[in-house]
């Protein structure tokens, strides 16, 4: 019976000539180490495991929302096959004697390519050579450098806006990039350390809010969220009002008049008045990462240490807690 | 003048400080800067250390909960292992820091 299920659904769709795609609902991928795990949001049960190697940082999911693509140890890019829950192709982005890490990725629109911000060392007659810093694109399927442009040290995050045309590296500035030239430019340069902003942008849930980067900031007296509009490229600074609420990272409810912060507590935001509604302390601990149901019910802390938690949005009391394989760096959502 | 605050005191530190003879600064201490400034030369994340009224010290709780993150990324180099050059499998030999940490062996 369970490999009729399994079997009957691949089938129909290799007749059809379509490749099989994830069950309709909402799926959470936990990024784990050595790990990635699937949770079923309606049962909010693990569902899948996918081995991957390394320590996982970033993910973006490729436009037809069949792949998810996982970075990992800052230098293993990692194709996953959403239907089959397994990884299909695996490219390191070190090379051509260059050992590279990577902070921040983004999949160019092109399906072939992405962008990471590189910095790079190697050694040469037992001196160590340091690299400039650059974002580059680089090729998907061997990791190899297409082109980049140097960018101040410091470059953290990015987010890709306007159907890839502008990338935005997040850094001790915020760096504006334009990709529609032969050569990548830094087109417009906005301060953030200089203007009292301190940022940690590793979260930023661009495809779980569907299109929008929200990433939150701190000043010596409140905390910030920096929303950044895929579609139009527009960034919205909103500065909340009353004492600062310690979080990582913060996602957009689906009405996007809400929003949900984590660190050690969880904390509801009014986005349209700026203001904290109600908090509660995670029983479990710290948590890197804060992710919630299309529909708006439940909330899901992960990472950091090795468990998830889902909340009722309404009441804030814990439904569950699961134990997952491994520490975590962030929950992700994708609806199918 | 500004005061010298180190003294070489052995013979490494002796020809490191021959070498920067006649150099001029060309970096200046984080803790100038009028941020607070955190565990890392990549940016920013000393606001985790704000003192919260509920909390002695507003870092992580526990504190295990933060190691991978740090490990990983080459936070703290000095009080973890450094994920990015030295320790590149430390997830595989303690995936789950309150469950694995046994599993740890350095010399």
């Amino acid at each position: 019976m369970r490999w009729a299920t399994v079997l009957l659904p691949a089938l129909a769709a290799a007749a059809l000539g379509a490749a099989p795609r994830a069950d309709a609902g909402d799926r959470y991928y936990y990024l784990g180490y050595g790990v990635v795990q699937v949770i079923d949001g309606a049962t909010d049960t693990i569902v899948a495991d996918i081995p991957v190697k390394g320590a996982v940082r970033n993910v973006d999911l490729s436009a037809d929302r069949k792949y998810l693509y996982v970075t990992s140890n800052r230098h293993l890019v990692h194709k996953v096959d959403l239907a089959q829950n397994r990884v299909v192709a695996t490219a390191d982005v070190k090379g051509d004697g260059w050992d590279r890490v990577m902070y921040g990725f983004v999949l160019a629109p092109d399906g072939k390519t992405a962008y990471g911000a590189f910095m790079s060392r190697r050694a040469e007659n037992g001196e160590a050579i340091v690299g400039r810093p650059v974002v580059a694109q680089f090729a998907l399927d061997t990791g190899r450098i297409v082109r980049s442009v140097e960018v101040p040290w410091g470059v953290a995050h990015l987010v890709g806006a306007r159907e890839g045309r502008t990338i935005y590296a997040f850094g001790q500035d915020l760096y504006t990039i334009d990709t529609t030239g032969p050569d990548l430019r830094i087109v417009a340069t906005q301060p953030i350390l200089d203007k009292g902003m301190n940022m940690l942008p590793f979260w930023d849930y661009t495809f779980d809010n569907g299109g929008v980067a929200s990433m939150n900031y701190y000043t010596a007296t409140a905390m910030g969220v920096m929303l950044v509009d895929q579609k139009t490229g527009a960034i919205e600074d909103l500065v909340l009002k009353g004492d600062p609420a310690m979080a990582y990272s913060v996602v957009l409810a689906p009405d996007r008049k809400r929003a949900w912060a984590v660190m050690d507590d969880l904390t509801e935001i009014d986005l349209a008045r700026k203001t904290y509604v109600r908090s509660v302390p995670v029983a479990e601990g710290t948590c890197y990462g804060v992710n919630v149901s299309s529909d708006g019910r439940k909330v899901y802390v992960a990472g950091g240490g090795s468990t998830l938690t889902v909340y009722d949005a309404k009441t804030l009391k814990p439904l569950k807690v699961l134990q997952m394989a491994s520490d975590g760096m962030d929950l992700r959502r994708i609806s199918f | 003048m500004k005061k010298k605050r180190i003294d070489a005191l052995n013979e490494k530190a002796k020809a490191i400080q021959r070498l920067a003879d006649g150099e001029q600064p060309s970096a200046a201490a984080l803790a100038e800067r009028r941020m607070p400034q955190g565990c890392t030369t990549i940016f920013d994340t000393g606001w985790e250390t704000n003192p919260r009224p509920t909390y002695p010290v507003g870092n992580c709780q526990a504190s295990a909960r933060d190691f991978h993150g740090c490990v990983g990324d080459c936070w703290w180099p000095a009080q973890m292992p450094d994920g990015l050059t030295n320790h590149r499998e430390f997830d595989v030999q303690c995936p789950n820091v309150a469950r694995d940490w046994r599993n740890l062996k350095y010399d």
